[in-house]
């Protein structure tokens, strides 16, 4: 047996499934050989035929994909649109909210502005390709393995609006939004290294328990940025749709729930910044701030899940 | 693209298929790879051997082929024939080519269905 159609053989069963690799071998060589006999039966020279009947099978790599039925591409069309569009929901929002994160945590640490810029434009650009990564990874994967995604289908409902000033406006709002988000999910961690407020000996006062860090901190982070993201599709969406309206409710809820219930209990505030201030450490006093906390963050949430039902229903 | 390029891939996306039900019909006569390779091109079938010999796996897989190793002659060769399921799949895909070809016709002769 000459080398070159071993070489080809096992360049090509390298990446057949094993179980199957034996019986692709024997017939595959045989399949070979009887196309080199034709050739040299056709009056073509013995020493090239077999370069060139390997030459016509093509690429092993070609060959052997169509033997597993395995899909030459990264992405197929089934995914496709989807991946482009959760990568572009994501890369519109992810990198930058992040970055102004950092960006501000190492203002608040002492930094210059402008090492303070850097670094937060290096954290977007290192969370935008770790963001792009992990998604096209995802998505490869679901491809390889064939995951329906059971989406529902596309609907004439799903076409955006037409009018540009409309769109414009809708723009605006969900920059606005979005801006305010972003700022009220750094000023969680800012208040901590730079809250204006000083001991008497002119340290920094964290305004919210720094024992919060540990989980509710981060978890209204969390929520945050969800609800900027929330924004987002609702742009997207040309404005309020019910799933939205149902995502829109439960981060409220998320989030209204956990400040309620650490405002009943005393436990949003640094104990050591409600002591700084005389009136506000009476128990009184702070009972009184905590009730008017507690009712505008139940009446704020409450709002914005009746704003968007009667928007959504408006729409329809 | 030039003129040939796009006649090319009409072409290719036209004979696409024609392949699987050339290869139901030829082996109802049972046969091996290459040999089956020679009788499609020898009828009118050009088709590459790195299409047919996967796809004859995969007709296999599907269960429209059955196949059996004859080990009688000089190289073990791997025999297919189209098995019941196979031949009951050709004569839909059959009469379907035939609907296609009465509906072109009609449409030429612009006659209503």
């Amino acid at each position: 047996m000459s080398s070159l159609t071993d070489r080809y053989l096992a360049a090509t069963l390298g990446s057949v499934p094993a179980a199957r690799r034996d019986e692709i071998a024997s017939e595959l060589r045989g399949s070979i050989e009887d196309m080199i006999e034709g050739k040299v039966a056709d009056g073509h020279a013995a020493a090239t035929a077999e370069r060139e009947v390997l030459t016509e099978m093509g690429d092993p790599a070609v060959l052997a994909a169509r033997y597993a039925n395995r899909r030459l591409q990264l992405i197929g069309p089934a995914y496709y649109l989807i991946w482009l569009r959760l990568l572009k929901l994501l890369l519109a929002f992810v990198p930058a909210v992040v970055g102004i994160v950092a960006g501000l945590v190492e203002l608040a640490d002492g930094a210059r502005a402008g090492d303070a810029i850097g670094e937060g434009i290096g954290t977007a650009i290192e969370v935008a390709v770790q963001v792009a990564f992990w998604v096209t990874l995802t998505f490869a994967v679901l491809e390889r393995t064939n995951t329906p995604l059971n989406l529902p289908a596309w609907s004439v409902d799903r076409l955006p609006e037409h009018t540009s000033g409309e769109r414009q406006s809708r723009l605006a709002d969900c920059v606005a939004s979005v801006g305010v988000l972003a700022l009220l999910v750094a000023y969680l961690p800012v208040q901590h290294f730079r809250s204006f407020v000083t001991t008497t000996d002119g340290a920094n006062l964290p305004i919210l328990d720094p024992a919060l860090w540990t989980f509710w901190l981060p978890y209204l982070m969390v929520v945050l940025v969800l609800t900027a993201g929330l924004e987002i599709a609702k742009y997207r969406a040309g404005g309020w749709t019910w799933p939205l309206v149902g995502v829109n409710a439960v981060l409220n809820v998320a989030f209204a729930v956990p400040v309620v219930w650490l405002l009943l209990r005393d436990r949003l505030l640094n104990p050591d910044f409600v002591a700084r201030f005389e009136w506000l450490s009476q128990p009184a006093h702070l009972d009184r701030v905590a009730t008017i906390a507690v009712v505008v963050t139940i009446v704020i949430a409450v709002w914005d899940v009746v704003a968007s039902v009667s928007s959504c229903r408006r729409r329809r | 693209m030039g003129s040939d390029e796009i006649l090319r891939t009409h072409l290719q996306e036209l004979r696409r298929g024609t392949v699987v039900v050339a290869s139901l019909i030829a082996l109802r006569e049972p046969d091996y790879g290459y040999a089956l390779l020679q009788r499609l091109t020898g009828h009118g079938f050009p088709v590459d051997a790195n299409t047919l010999y996967p796809l004859l796996r995969r007709l296999e897989d599907q269960g429209l082929l059955t196949s059996e190793w004859n080990t009688q002659e000089s190289r073990p060769r791997k025999f297919y024939r189209t098995s019941d399921q196979g031949e009951s799949v050709l004569g839909t895909l059959l009469d379907d080519l035939a609907a296609v070809q009465t509906s072109m016709t009609g449409l030429i002769e612009g006659v209503d269905r």
